[in-house]
């Protein structure tokens, strides 16, 4: 599995069902219509987060989590290190003859450098996993996708009901239905 | 069980759908700046030309044309370092300490009071960096393998915690408060029309298109960076406080300087957000997002914190008495009748006696009363870091070192001036971001529970 999350490109798919909301609570009902179908549901884009939606189209738990520990881990390792060689290997300094070595004085300087690593590291791959890297076009299907509208996609497949799918979106609220293929959006 | 609440108080007011949000704080982005906006950040470039030539004094001439000296050798410098960073620490605790529990009232007021955060963070770091006096030579405080013989910094002094400590805080606020962005620069690519501002907004919201996957790993990183700036906020100013408590100074040298730090820094960043949005909601017509409501709660926390640095006051007369050390005693009676006592008063009138207003509601919900009492609150708060440095130092051991400061009319330039520096980013980012989260103000317009 590669680094990037491949579900949030929309090149190279089948033929894709649109359907288009403006109301949170008419498109959760509308995804769990559609899940209990037995169809899988694509993505769902929305202005703002709207939770629940992730469990509905089984977006599985993100593993940024354990990635930002290892990062923290990390950072507390190379701050340790770091003390460790300028303080006790490379040039031990004698203060009021204490012995050189751990002290909780280094605590303050291997903390910052966890929260640090902690941070940029999950930052990145926080960046790398969503394909949010400079030189990739963003997918919009809709300009108002970023404003107050939600837009739903189903990549179709053989044997797929497209019309009895258009007409459950449209019988749960969904403002506008369209297809979408090879770039072109139909308004259906 | 979700549904709308009927007794709650709406945190957005004006029945707002979500296009009237993207609309109203895309406003002054999509628009000509207002007259409002130009008077406001031409003053702010007036007081940056102040800081420019202060600088420029400064580093021409030497740190010889402050007033410091060899007993107060911090004077209005330090002052004004704990203060701006005690600034920026409300910016974290609005974003951070209050996402952690669940406060949903911080989402109109987070994004403002990060970007807080970074710009005082940025006027703080002036004044170390420029006492250093050489300040070619600044590279000199970062542990860099060099031609010394192999001489690395101290890793012992509180000093270089607060290099780690203040540059961390800064990059790990500034990924917050980016992060945290990025679902709003996108909304703004989608609106704006000129070729130059799509460029650059599509830049920096880096292909952002809301999908349901994004927004789960969104929500988690914004919940680690809130707990990991949470402990960083705490650790800063704990450091910060570390810079006079592993001192032997008398009047410094006490345990209660971190949690005493930590309240002081909320309190006086609070007093900024205060300030700084009771005009905002005004002139950016935002009283529907920015309500009574927000000032009430701000109002408060104020009041708390002022009462806690007040406690930290008296409790620190009462160590001092009960440690039966003379030099400590003597150093908290001469702070309060001694030579500087008028700033010890100030301190006190301004931070523990002024804030008991709020105890009454008339005082938590009339915005130009509150915006004076930000204005009070950030005065004491900037006493209260001169009278810790000046009145600890300018009475040491010994009586023939004893000496009086008062700064120098370029330290006080300096110090206005970083008032230009903060004015005008602040209104930059007013011109060309937006001032309010609009992903996380549409999530509560139905004010669900």
């Amino acid at each position: 599995m590669g680094l990037v999350d491949k579900n949030l490109s929309l090149r190279n798919r089948n033929k894709m069902l649109i359907g288009v909301w403006e109301d949170e609570d008419a498109l959760l009902s509308a995804s769990q219509a559609v899940v209990d179908k037995g169809i899988h549901i694509h993505d769902v884009f929305t202005p703002y987060p709207v939770h629940g939606l992730d469990r509905i189209i089984g977006v599985k738990r993100s593993r940024l989590a354990r990635v930002a520990f290892f990062c923290g881990l990390t950072g507390l390792s190379l701050m340790f290190l770091m003390i460790w060689y300028m303080y006790v290997k490379d040039w031990p300094v004698n203060v009021g003859n204490k012995p050189v070595r751990f002290s909780p004085s280094w605590i303050p300087v291997m903390f910052e450098g966890t929260i640090l690593c902690t941070a940029f590291g999950m930052g990145i791959f926080f960046f790398l996993r969503n394909r949010m890297l400079h030189g990739i076009k963003n997918d919009l299907l809709d300009d108002r996708q970023t404003d107050d509208r939600m837009i739903m996609t189903i990549e179709t497949c053989e044997g797929m009901d497209e019309k009895g799918l258009i007409d459950l979106m449209k019988e749960k609220g969904a403002v506008e239905t369209r297809e979408f293929h090879n770039g072109i959006q139909t308004v259906i | 069980m979700i549904h709308d609440s009927l007794i709650r108080e709406r945190l957005v007011t004006g029945d707002k759908t979500a296009a009237d949000v993207t609309r109203d704080i895309s406003r002054p982005i999509l628009n000509q700046p207002s007259s409002a906006w130009k008077i406001g950040f031409t003053l702010s470039l007036v007081f940056l030309g102040i800081f420019g030539v202060s600088l420029f004094w400064t580093v021409w001439t030497g740190i010889g044309v402050w007033n410091i000296n060899k007993s107060v050798m911090w004077g209005w410098d330090i002052t004004n370092f704990v203060f701006w960073v005690g600034i920026g620490h409300a910016g974290t605790l609005i974003s951070a300490v209050l996402l952690l529990f669940r406060q949903k009232w911080r989402m109109s007021i987070n994004r403002s009071a990060e970007a807080m955060t970074i710009f005082a963070v940025v006027c703080a770091a002036m004044f170390p960096v420029f006492h250093m006096g050489r300040v070619w030579v600044g590279y000199w405080a970062l542990p860099l393998p060099n031609a010394f013989g192999s001489l690395w910094v101290n890793f012992n002094s509180p000093l270089l915690w607060d290099v780690f400590a203040i540059s961390t805080y800064f990059s790990v606020s500034l990924l917050f408060w980016y992060i945290g962005m990025i679902p709003d620069i996108a909304t703004i690519r989608d609106k704006v029309k000129t070729k130059t501002a799509k460029f650059w907004y599509n830049f920096f919201s880096m292909g952002w298109t809301g999908s349901t996957r994004s927004w789960a790993r969104y929500e988690l990183v914004s919940l680690i960076l809130a707990g990991i700036s949470t402990l960083l906020v705490l650790s800063v100013h704990t450091i910060v406080s570390a810079d006079f408590a592993t001192s032997v100074i008398p009047g410094w040298h006490t345990t209660i300087f971190p949690p005493y730090f930590v309240a002081g820094a909320i309190f006086s960043g609070f007093g900024m957000v205060a300030t700084l949005l009771v005009v905002a909601r005004k002139v950016m017509n935002y009283e529907n997002y920015i309500t009574i409501g927000h000032l009430e709660a701000m109002t408060k926390i104020i009041m708390v914190t002022g009462t806690l640095v007040g406690i930290a006051y008296l409790t620190e007369f009462f160590i001092a008495w009960y440690s039966v050390v003379e030099y400590e005693q003597y150093a908290f009676i001469n702070r309060a009748t001694g030579p500087y006592w008028w700033a010890y008063w100030s301190m006190m009138s301004c931070n523990l006696i002024a804030p008991q207003v709020f105890w009454f509601k008339w005082a938590r919900t009339t915005p130009w009363f509150i915006f004076i009492m930000s204005i009070v609150v950030n005065v004491g708060m900037w006493f209260e870091r001169f009278v810790i440095i000046v009145t600890s130092l300018h009475r040491d051991y010994l009586p023939s070192s004893w000496v009086m400061y008062s700064g120098s009319l370029t330290e006080v330039g300096l110090f206005l001036g970083t008032f230009g520096i903060f004015f005008t980013c602040f209104f930059l980012f007013a011109k060309f971001l937006p001032v309010i989260n609009m992903s996380e103000v549409k999530t509560i317009l139905r004010n669900r529970e």
